[in-house]
């Protein structure tokens, strides 16, 4: 394949949050003060070179950046002040936006106005769809000790009238499915996507099969404990991490896979497994997000310095997200069915189009790029090489 | 004034990696309020790259003159007189206003910058406008530091005839280059060049040399200086002295040489080493058990001279009046300990290059041998001979150089004598693997890229790519560093590590700088009047500047600035003139005696 070097692509990454791309004189120190650098994947000098020369193929299938958990070692150390962390985390963004197959990935990230149109589009037809289909019952506001149950509660699923619980309870159940569908379906394609790019697009190599079972454990391995984070210095970082994680899939877990059983009428005591699993998932998030948001403002952490508007804008939507969440259960036992009507509407109005900015196009899709990214990466280790038809000598 | 005479001016800075901090702003409203200035432009706000629009904006305002200000001008020269030549204007009327060129660096010579300008616009050279007077001269001179540069110049003018006070801070001239074992890359003995240069200086009748004094102050108008030199207590008396040495076999106290980099220890009474010039024993105040209130005294009792040692001598002052200032202080070595990845102070190993200079040294602490730093029996870390040998050197370049971090300026001699050393490790250790680790190679003069080729050829592992970490493993050392031409991580297990530390600026150059009224970069290198064509005079008339206090540069360099900051004294002398410098002349001046100088007539 013949190399086409573009000076000017470069300047297309600053839009993804690329400052000084012009200060790298490649003394290969980033690379060699690296905690998780290993033979086989290198990173960032080499990076950096297939970014500064424009080699886009090599760039879009160069698995090694996901590799990198941006702890700040290369740019503490690094000579030019070139910033190689902060390149990291930009040229990470371009990758997301080349595995998107759309091209709505790319302009969330070059534009803060398709981001957030996008956002309150999804946010307002939320909204509309709660207007037309499930209108409050005016009897919230005229007759509230109807929607009270015996232990004091809100009973969250009999708010609309002419609508049962259990008919409610299933709609935005489905709702939910329809949603985890459309955002798992694309992050599917994409991660596909990625494996063309990555490894299938390259006809010279083939991967013999058993290797995509023999692999898998690492996949499952990394994406439940990423030891590599927990190689760089930060451990607490990396403890918090692990909390928000696991936070976050139990609280998917429990309202996109079991609606039914976690949204439930009567008031359970607090050591109900409801009650505990959503305040451990609560607790995950907001330990984790305190921190981030300071860190984020004090910006004395390569992870958190270097604030792209999509970095705050998945803060802020996950806040107010966590936020109205909250409302709901403090209203709701409070009993006090009109905030707690609105309260959950908002909260679906900010959830459903986080997650489909965040899921399939954003930051959050790290999350399955980066396990895979591991997985790909053991699959090129077993990768044979076909035969190449034999060369004939120019000069004999 | 004729319509002929109408003139434009062009500023350019452009932003990106150039030295821009002067107020442009200011001087732009400032170039406007001269009556024959049609139009001024800014080259970050009009978009003249555009040859139309350059032509019609010069035909739009019927201009007949550019003047082009800022920095890096004659870059752009070209394209403005492809233009003024298809207009048919006379390519001579683009003047040259360049920043740069004379030393206008930033906001605190604002003036400066617009005297430029002034000149520029009234079609006069700088140089004609700034001339300024000239003073009688006193026919001594100063040369302020003992090294090559200083020995240098001292013996030049001294050698036309003309009186030299040459002072010395330590207790020996020779500076560094007394340190060094060979010089690149001839590999000739440095001692060889260095020291009949030396009894040369000690020896010359026209030379006052005053070691072991420092200048205190300096007063009065170029031309005639008046000088207070602080003569520190040498307590050793340098006429009686005849340089025994029976002293220092019985002194108590021990402390670590300066003059071999701490690679081994020295008594309180001492000579800084066998070749010194004076060649005479002097005590340092810090490490006397006498001096610090102990019961000692043996040096007295011991010296065969009687009244040859006086233990209570207090410092003195000296007056001279000179008329010529040499500043020649030289440099200092990055102090390592601040780059602590690479674990100097923490692995005795992990060398400086001037302290291996020292070890490889046949008059250093082992003869020459190179070998690891061990305890002595007081626990001091001190080279000995008879300890163990490395089998594996590897040189790291740029150790504070070319970094963000430390200093931002390539040091121009790391490179050349990281590949001396190397060659001389081989040449002592056959056997031993010798890595140099280098982000460029920079081999930049006569010889040098062939020298390169040559220890290449050595069986030298030069690797491109600089380390980032060293470490000790099971008493060994481990660098980590990329080899950027295979692509490779490598892990290399070495025995011993020499960090190729560049310059920095004495500690004390800013306040004799600000004490002679010598500009000074933002590094604390001096600066001449202009870095192109004039490193050597200075903005205060009769000082000049001679080697790496200038900036960092190697031996031969260093020796031909002193010849020429030598040249500049003489022609003084010989003249009995010396200028007041730029600095004596105000804006006002330059601005009054360009207009009387000028052909425009103003209405």
């Amino acid at each position: 394949m013949a190399t086409r070097v573009d000076p000017n692509f470069m300047q297309s990454l600053e839009k993804f949050g690329v400052k000084d791309w012009k200060g790298c004189f490649h003394c290969g120190n980033c690379t060699a003060s690296c905690p998780l650098i290993e033979e086989e994947y290198q990173f960032p000098r080499k990076v950096i070179r297939q970014a500064q020369m424009g080699l886009k193929d090599r760039l879009e299938s160069n698995i090694d950046l996901w590799m990198c958990y941006f702890c700040g070692d290369c740019t503490k150390t690094c000579p030019r002040e070139a910033n190689p962390c902060e390149l990291m985390r930009s040229i990470r963004r371009y990758q997301i936006s080349a595995y998107d197959w759309t091209g709505l990935s790319k302009k969330f990230f070059t534009s803060q106005k398709w981001e957030l149109s996008f956002f309150f589009g999804i946010a307002i037809l939320i909204l509309i769809l709660f207007a037309i289909f499930l209108p409050p019952s005016p009897e919230l506001w005229t007759n509230p000790t109807r929607f009270i149950n015996e232990q004091g509660g809100v009973m969250i699923n009999n708010m609309v009238d002419g609508i049962s619980g259990e008919k409610f309870l299933y709609i935005i159940h489905y709702g939910d499915w329809i949603m985890a569908f459309v955002a798992g379906g694309l992050l599917i394609t994409n991660i596909l996507h990625m494996f063309y790019l990555t490894l299938w697009r390259d006809k010279s190599v083939q991967i013999p099969f058993y290797a995509y079972f023999t692999q898998l454990w690492k996949l499952i391995y990394h994406f439940a404990t990423q030891p590599k984070l927990r190689k760089c210095d930060d451990k607490l970082y990396w403890l918090g991490h692990m909390v928000f994680m696991t936070g976050y899939t139990i609280m998917f877990v429990l309202i996109v896979g079991m609606l039914p059983r976690f949204q439930i009428e009567e008031v359970v005591p607090w050591y109900n497994w409801q009650r505990i699993l959503g305040y451990y998932a609560t607790i995950g998030i907001i330990v984790f997000l305190i921190p981030v948001v300071i860190g984020r403002f004090r910006k004395n952490k390569c992870k958190l310095k270097y604030s792209h508007f999509t970095d705050w804008h998945f803060i802020i939507m996950l806040i107010l997200t966590t936020i109205s969440g909250i409302l709901i259960h403090i209203f709701r036992l409070a009993g006090m069915p009109v905030a707690t009507y609105f309260s959950y509407v908002i909260h679906l109005a900010i959830l459903v189009p986080m997650i489909m900015i965040e899921v399939p196009f954003s930051k959050w899709s790290h999350l399955a790029y980066r396990p895979f990214a591991i997985y790909i990466a053991a699959l090129k280790k077993a990768v044979v090489k076909k035969k190449q038809p034999e060369q004939v000598p120019v000069f004999a | 004034m004729s319509e002929n005479d109408l003139t434009g001016i062009f500023f350019y800075h452009p932003g990106n990696g150039h030295v821009s901090n002067l107020d442009f702003e200011e001087l732009i409203q400032f170039s406007g309020t001269f009556k024959h200035v049609a139009v001024v432009w800014d080259s970050e706000k009009f978009p003249l790259w555009d040859k139309k629009n350059l032509e019609s904006e010069i035909r739009k305002f019927n201009l007949n003159r550019l003047v082009i200000a800022g920095y890096d001008t004659g870059m752009i020269k070209p394209f403005f007189a492809m233009v003024f030549s298809t207009l048919g204007i006379p390519v001579e009327n683009i003047l040259l206003a360049d920043f740069m060129e004379h030393g206008a660096l930033d906001k605190s010579y604002t003036d400066l910058a617009k005297a430029i300008v002034v000149c520029g616009i009234y079609n006069v050279p700088f140089e004609d406008a700034a001339k300024p007077g000239e003073s009688d001269v006193c026919p001594d001179t100063l040369v302020i530091g003992g090294g090559i540069a200083g020995i240098e110049a001292s013996l030049e003018i001294a050698n036309g005839n003309q009186k030299v006070y040459l002072v010395e801070k330590t207790g020996t001239i020779g500076g560094h280059m007394a340190m060094f074992d060979k010089t690149f890359p001839t590999l000739d003995c440095a001692a060889c060049i260095l020291t009949p240069k030396m009894v040369d200086v000690g020896q010359h009748p026209k030379i006052d040399l005053m070691t072991y004094s420092e200048v205190k102050s300096i007063e009065g108008h170029p031309g005639c200086y008046k000088v207070k030199i602080l003569k520190k207590a040498r307590r050793v008396d340098l006429s009686k002295c005849i340089g025994c040495g029976t002293c220092s076999e019985k002194c108590p106290g021990k402390t670590y040489s300066e003059f071999d980099q701490g690679t081994t220890l020295r008594t309180a009474i001492y000579r800084p080493f066998p070749q010194a010039v004076p060649n005479k024993y002097l005590i340092d105040a810090e490490s006397c058990r006498y001096v610090q209130g102990e019961k000692c005294g043996v040096c007295v009792k011991v010296c065969p001279v009687p009244d040859c040692i006086n233990l209570d001598a207090k410092d003195e002052e000296v007056e001279i009046t000179i008329g010529n200032i040499i500043v020649a202080t030289g440099f200092k070595v990055f102090d390592a300990k601040r780059a602590a990845q690479f674990g100097y102070g923490k692995y005795p190993n992990v060398l400086t290059s001037l302290e291996f200079e020292r070890l490889i040294n046949a008059a250093g602490p082992t003869g020459g041998n190179i070998t690891y730093r061990n305890k002595d029996k007081k626990g001091n870390w001190v080279f000995t001979t008879g300890a163990d040998v490395p089998d594996s050197v590897a040189i790291i370049h740029c150790i504070g150089s070319r970094d963000e971090n430390y200093n931002a300026y390539c040091s121009k001699v790391c490179c050349m004598y990281s590949l001396k050393l190397a060659h001389l490790v081989k040449e002592k250790l056959p056997e031993a693997e010798v890595y140099e680790h280098y982000i460029d190679m920079r081999a930049f003069g006569k010889g040098y890229e062939e020298f390169y080729e040559r220890i290449r050829n050595e069986g030298i592992h030069i690797i491109r790519g600089r380390t980032a970490t060293v470490k000790s493993i099971n008493g060994g050392l481990i660098i980590r560093s990329e080899d950027i031409e295979s692509g490779r991580l490598l892990d290399q297990k070495v025995e011993m590590v020499i960090l190729a530390v560049g310059m920095e600026p004495t500690d004390d150059a800013r306040s004799l700088a600000g004490m002679l009224g010598i500009e000074v970069d933002k590094y604390g290198w001096m600066s001449g009047i202009n870095n192109i064509s004039d490193s050597v005079n200075t903005r205060s008339g009769g000082v000049a500047i001679a080697g790496t206090c200038q900036g960092p540069k190697d031996i031969p360099d260093t020796v031909v600035q002193a010849s020429a900051a030598a040249s500049r004294v003489l022609q003084n002398i010989i003249k009995g003139k010396a200028s007041n410098g730029i600095s004596s002349l105000s804006f006002s001046d330059i601005e009054k005696r360009a207009k009387e100088l000028s052909t425009i007539k103003e209405i």
